[in-house]
């Protein structure tokens, strides 16, 4: 690629005119990679216009303003005078992407492009923009320019604009996706000059996104003339509606575009406020005392907040994750996917890819030596694609080359051969007779039901039955740090697999088997890892990178980049879950049916079992008689599914809280009374009959939750363009793998050289504070300070098989290690110290440091650890291994677990009457788990679980169509930003354990998550009437709810 | 040479950098259109900044470049020449950034931390425009960084932590 960088608008004409369409004009370069990304070609050429005269300043010339065109959208942030001028850019542009990207960002950019944020605003300012073309500078009105086919040739050097008048309403609106850093949904802005209180000119326009930016001048000529107290706000905006003529997409409708920037335009320019909906007899419950509950703060907890022994590091970038490994001979790997969602394969042509250049090896199905297949649950996913693809991200090879650029280019040259097959992208249609076939046996992955008392019977002694069906998203698991991480074959003949994951062991047993060697010839080292949240659980990149490692003969690290990840990568099962639920007249539920159609994608991984958990909450903590339930996965070709945090609970649990808020409204009752009434009773048999474990808190979470002060808070926020409600759910969290999986876990406490305690424990640090937790319990169990313990993690080589790092496991796991191992490493250390110092073990105790005499109260060390260590030798030091498992109920006849924790999440929303957007004001979360092991770490799993429920209720969805991903990248795949956060969040903790439970702490990993989208959904009903059953929430839904959108 | 052959872009394809990185000159040959990000990172060995995205859309990879928080993903070499850069590790240069870096080590801001950096970043930027800036100039300051893991509310806490911190000096 060459650059140039002329220095007048006509060599930069020139230059793009000689080029013959090869070169284009770059500005801030901004919109280049994503540009480039779907082209997947890059220009040759490229003019760098910077260096052109005034084209980064702006002056006043003859009352305009003249604003060159390279000058950077912050502009209107960082210079005052600017804003003063024209308070409506200032306002368009502050709404632009981020502050990273309008730094660099220009003006000039944002029109050429044609579909920037900024059009609106300057079709409305009657901008002129100062072109250069092979004839010369020209003058010429936006709109003129934007009607005009686009030119690679015509440079645009300045915008001119009237300063506003200050005495003109003016508006902007941007709608998007979501709150914060948003693509445009549809963008609007106008100017009313009034004379009096008659509209004496109007000036609308509309663009943003896939909108074609234009002037709307049939809407102008209706406000034209018209006085504004004559004007009722709803036939305006309807008869506005009309008048626009807006596109649709996968994520919005025309309907919504047309409606919402008529809707902001009488909004903003004719009243601001608008008649407040049909008043609704809420049912808000009665306050309650309210348990002994503690907010979880390092204000509140000074004393037990740990500062996390890797935060100094991550914060400032000394930490090293798995992907950020480098070394002077490593091979850069990427990964041929199939870029088909089903296909068989006839031929794989890798040639011309061995052939050039710096590449070193390429792999395909012809080099897997083992079991060319892998699974968690079963062995249903090629490593590498040998005759068929079931998915766009299907592996069908891979290459090794010296530098990212020539492994980019290999790919480009595999051929492969595919012969398209017929794609399944439904559920349903995945399992009509006579659908194609996925895999051979059949595209029912997985089928259960659960049946008791009389289902029939119950439905028809019910007084009330609801009947819904609930759709819940792709959920991306939208870790920051992409699958990835590097092999190096060993010299020994052994290979080393870095890379992020969630269970170390069952990653080398399942590397093992694709490579035909032993499990103890692979190293696999799991840990940091930048987020997994289930996504990582099952194999990613790790088979393709093994083998690249091993054919190379050289270390290779891959690293999928986002597009690459969203394709390849794991997402939540997708499912629709038609409910029946029936109480009597008091609200006693009687009766449930549940039929949940899950989508696996092209293979099961976890899927089956996360069928099962989604089963096991069916009726969530509520005691029904009569019960009916059936639940199948299949396979299709949309992607692959599998672990996600909550495993199937968050999904059933957004169904029957809300069924159970529903029939509240039904009998009558307040949300609170209703569940109070249904509650199952401590102590009493779990969902399949079987024992659960005590210290159930579950109506202490009602107590809580109704003692809630969201629920009498002022609706401050209520006059400002939205409906506020109040919504609660409650949580059933259980912890574990259940009745039927393996569950079992293992810890190893040794002294190390350097006279450390070293506690060896199988779990991967992924974020959630395994190392604090890991020092904590230990300490606490040794007697000695945290920091004698080095915690050591994710690493086969190092740790013990600890199970997988999931299902809400860790806390109890570390805590029983500490009393397993921690006693018997005590009398370990008492006794080689007693040898050194000629005493009695029972003489010894161990102290921060070290050991002091048992009954010295000065705490002085007779030996300290590192003494210790150095003088028993490095082949004496005591070390000692424990392996437990994870308590379980001996009901085996379906999956059961056993231990359980409480929640109950409050959540106040504001409905948006203009875009039907919700936004979450406050969230409440309730939660009894058992003892904190460390508050910072506690509050830390809660919050981030409780923000990646909202995306799940409100803007998540992966979307697909026909087996491709239509939501790329992040661009399109709406992870909540900070803007979209809560305004205002707390989390309570209710710690105590009934005298006699022996299971500590419970975990809180999956809490968060569970409970959102219910109470989210409950206070959207509570603000306006209407309970949302498909997520992410639509707003079109919410307008409609709300009639404005009707007609 | 390297001992598999040449590389695949031709020698013209090159151009020199120069450019200030963490205080001081670097020179880096390499194709234009090569971003700063990748640069960082696979030439100079720097990988704090981080790919997360590669197109803007997440923050992890946020440098600041002439004083301004930016995408390294976003900037290519061509746009580097004479520029001064500093990457997460040249921070402590910054008078602000030992508040923000203290402040969000003591509120256990960050989990997995991959994003980390990027919001040091961004907030040693925003204090260094704005020592009082409040809760919405807070927010609207860190919207182009996504954190997975914490949901943000540990994140902003410790902002207004180092706010208060820079405060009292």
């Amino acid at each position: 690629m060459r650059i140039h960088r002329p220095a007048t608008p006509d060599a930069a004409v020139r230059l793009v005119d000689d080029s013959g369409g090869a070169a284009y004009f770059v500005g801030g370069g901004t919109a280049l990679q994503v540009e480039w990304r779907k082209r997947e070609t890059r220009p040759t050429e490229l003019v760098d216009l910077t260096a052109l005269p005034g084209f980064e300043t702006w002056t006043w010339e003859s009352g305009r303003v003249r604003i060159g065109a390279g000058l950077r959208l912050s502009l209107f942030e960082t210079d005052p005078d600017m804003g003063a001028a024209l308070p409506l850019l200032a306002n368009v542009t502050r709404d632009v992407a981020a502050p990273g990207i309008r730094h660099r960002a220009t003006i000039g950019g944002n029109i050429a492009g044609r579909s920037g944020c900024l059009l609106p605003a300057f079709l409305v300012l009657d901008a002129e923009i100062e072109l250069f073309d092979v004839e010369g500078r020209h003058l010429e009105r936006l709109d003129v320019f934007l009607s005009r086919p686009a030119s690679s040739t015509r440079l645009i050097t300045a915008v001119l604009l009237t300063a506003q008048n200050c005495r003109d309403r003016w508006v902007h609106r941007k709608i998007g996706l979501r709150a914060g850093f948003t693509p445009s949904v549809v963008g609007v802005a106008g100017i009313l000059r009034l004379d009096g209180a008659l509209i004496n000119e109007a000036s609308v326009a509309i663009g943003g996104g896939i909108n074609r930016p234009r002037r709307l001048t049939a809407v102008e000529t209706i406000l034209r003339g018209r006085a504004l107290e004559a004007i009722e706000p709803t036939s305006l905006t309807n008869e506005i509606a009309a008048l626009i003529d807006a596109p649709s997409d996968s994520f919005r409708s025309g309907r919504y575009r047309s409606r919402v920037a008529a809707s902001a335009i009488v909004q903003g320019l004719i009243q601001a406020q608008r008649s407040v909906a049909k008043p609704r007899n809420r049912l808000h419950p009665v306050s309650h005392d309210s348990p002994d509950e503690i907010e979880v703060s390092r204000q509140i907890l000074p004393e037990r907040w740990r500062i996390r022994p890797d935060i100094t590091e991550k914060v400032e970038g000394h930490a090293m994750f798995l992907t950020d490994r480098r070394s002077s001979n490593m091979l850069v790997g990427r990964i041929l996917m199939a870029g088909v969602p089903h296909a068989v394969i006839h031929a794989i042509n890798t040639k011309a890819a061995e052939a050039l250049p710096g590449v070193v090896a390429v792999v395909t199905a012809a080099d897997v030596p083992g079991l060319n297949a892998f699974g968690i649950l079963r062995q249903d996913q090629p490593a590498l694609c040998r005759d068929r693809v079931r998915f766009v991200g299907d592996v069908v090879a891979a290459v090794a080359a010296i530098d990212a650029a020539t492994a980019a280019l290999a790919l480009r040259l595999i051929k492969v051969d595919y012969e398209p097959l017929p794609i399944v992208d439904e559920v349903a249609a995945a399992l009509e007779p006579g659908a194609p076939l996925i895999h051979a046996d059949g595209n029912l992955v997985h089928e259960a039901t659960f049946d008791k008392g009389d289902a029939d019977a119950g439905f028809a002694a019910c007084a009330h039955v609801i009947e819904e069906t609930y759709i819940t998203p792709r959920q991306m698991h939208g870790f920051l740090e992409t699958e990835g991480g590097f092999a190096v074959p060993e010299t020994d003949g052994s290979l080393t697999v870095c890379v992020g994951g969630q269970h170390g062991t069952r990653d080398q047993m399942q590397i093992a088997r694709i490579l035909g060697w032993p499990m103890d010839m692979i190293r696999v080292v799991t840990s940091p890892i930048g987020g997994a949240f289930g996504g990582k659980d099952e194999l990613t990149i790790q088979p393709a990178l093994a083998l690249l490692a091993l054919k190379s003969g050289c270390p290779v690290r891959l690293h999928l980049d986002r597009a690459e990840s969203v394709t390849l990568g794991m997402k939540a099962n997708p499912m629709r879950i038609r409910m029946r639920t029936g109480c009597d007249a008091n609200g006693r539920l009687l009766a449930q049916e549940v039929d949940l159609l899950a989508d696996s994608g092209a293979y099961a991984s976890f899927s089956p079992a996360v069928v099962n958990i989604a089963l096991e909450h069916a009726c969530g903590p509520y005691l029904v008689p009569n019960v009916r339930t059936r639940g199948r996965l299949a396979y299709t070709n949309n992607g692959r599914c599998g672990a996600f945090r909550g495993f199937g609970a968050p999904q059933m649990t957004f169904a029957i809280e809300s069924q159970i808020g529903r029939l509240a409204e039904r009998v009558g009752l307040d949300p609170i009374t209703m569940r109070r009434r249904n509650m199952r009773e401590p102590g009493s048999p779990g969902y399949h009959g079987h024992a659960l474990s005590p210290s159930e808190r579950l109506n202490e979470m009602l107590d809580a939750a109704a003692a809630s002060s969201l629920w009498r808070s002022l609706d401050d926020e209520q006059g400002q363009g939205v409906l506020i409600g109040t919504g609660i759910a409650v949580n059933h969290q259980g912890n574990g793998f259940g009745s039927l999986a393996p569950d079992e876990s293992a810890i190893r406490l040794s002294l190390a050289p350097d006279g450390k305690v070293e506690a060896a424990f199988g779990f991967d640090e992924m974020g959630q504070g395994v190392l604090t937790a890991i020092k904590e319990v230990i300490a606490t169990k040794l007697g000695c300070c945290r920091d004698d313990i080095t915690p050591v993690t994710g690493d086969t080589a190092l740790t013990p098989d600890s199970g997988g790092t999931s299902a809400g496991r860790g806390a109890y796991l570390m805590w029983r290690g500490a009393s397993e191992a921690g006693p018997k490493f005590t009398v370990a250390l008492q006794r080689a110290a007693a040898v050194l110092l000629g005493r009695h073990p029972d003489d010894l105790a161990v102290a921060p440091g070290g050991l002091r005499d048992v009954r010295s109260n000065s705490g002085d060390l007779l030996i300290c650890f590192a003494d210790l260590a150095r003088m028993l030798g490095p082949t004496n030091l005591p070390s000692v291994d424990a392996k437990y498992s994870f308590p379980k109920t001996n009901y085996t006849d379906r999956n059961s677990r056993f231990i359980f924790a409480s929640g109950a999440v409050v959540a106040r929303v504001a409905v948006d009457r203009t875009t039907g957007a919700v936004r979450v004001l406050d969230l409440h979360q309730h939660t009894a788990a058992g003892p904190m092991i460390e508050p910072a770490a506690y509050l830390g799993q809660i919050e981030g679980g409780n923000l990646q429920g909202l995306g799940f209720t409100t803007t998540e969805h992966a979307e697909m169509v026909n087996g491709f991903y239509v939501t790329g990248n992040l661009d399109s795949y709406m992870l909540p930003t900070v803007i979209d956060a809560p305004l205002r969040t707390k989390v309570f903790a209710l710690e105590g354990l009934d005298a006699g439970d022996l299971f500590g702490p419970r975990g809180v990993g999956e809490m968060g998550i569970v409970a959102v989208a219910p109470a989210v959904c409950a206070a959207v009903a509570d603000a306006i009437g209407v309970w949302p059953t498909k997520i992410p929430i639509e707003p079109e839904t919410l307008l409609d709810a709300m009639g404005y959108l009707r007609g | 040479m390297t001992p598999w052959g040449t590389f695949v872009a031709s020698e013209e394809d090159y151009v020199a950098v120069g450019f200030q990185l963490n205080g001081a000159k670097q020179r880096v040959v390499t194709t234009p259109d090569r971003t700063l990000l990748d640069i960082l990172r696979d030439t100079l060995g720097l990988t704090a900044a981080k790919p997360g995205c590669t197109i803007g859309r997440c923050g992890a990879c946020l440098v600041l470049v002439d004083g301004q928080p930016v995408n390294s993903c976003l900037i290519m070499a061509f746009q580097l020449e004479g520029a001064i850069v500093i990457s997460p590790e040249g921070l402590a240069s910054l008078f602000e950034a030992k508040f923000v870096r203290e402040a969000l080590v003591a509120e256990n801001s960050f989990q997995c931390g991959y994003c980390a950096p990027g919001f040091t970043i961004a907030l040693v930027a925003l204090l260094r425009r704005d020592r009082t800036p409040n809760e919405t100039a807070i927010r609207n300051s860190l919207a182009g960084n996504l954190c997975r893991c914490t949901g943000y509310q540990s994140i902003l806490r410790g902002a207004r932590t180092a706010i208060e911190r820079l405060k009292e000096g």
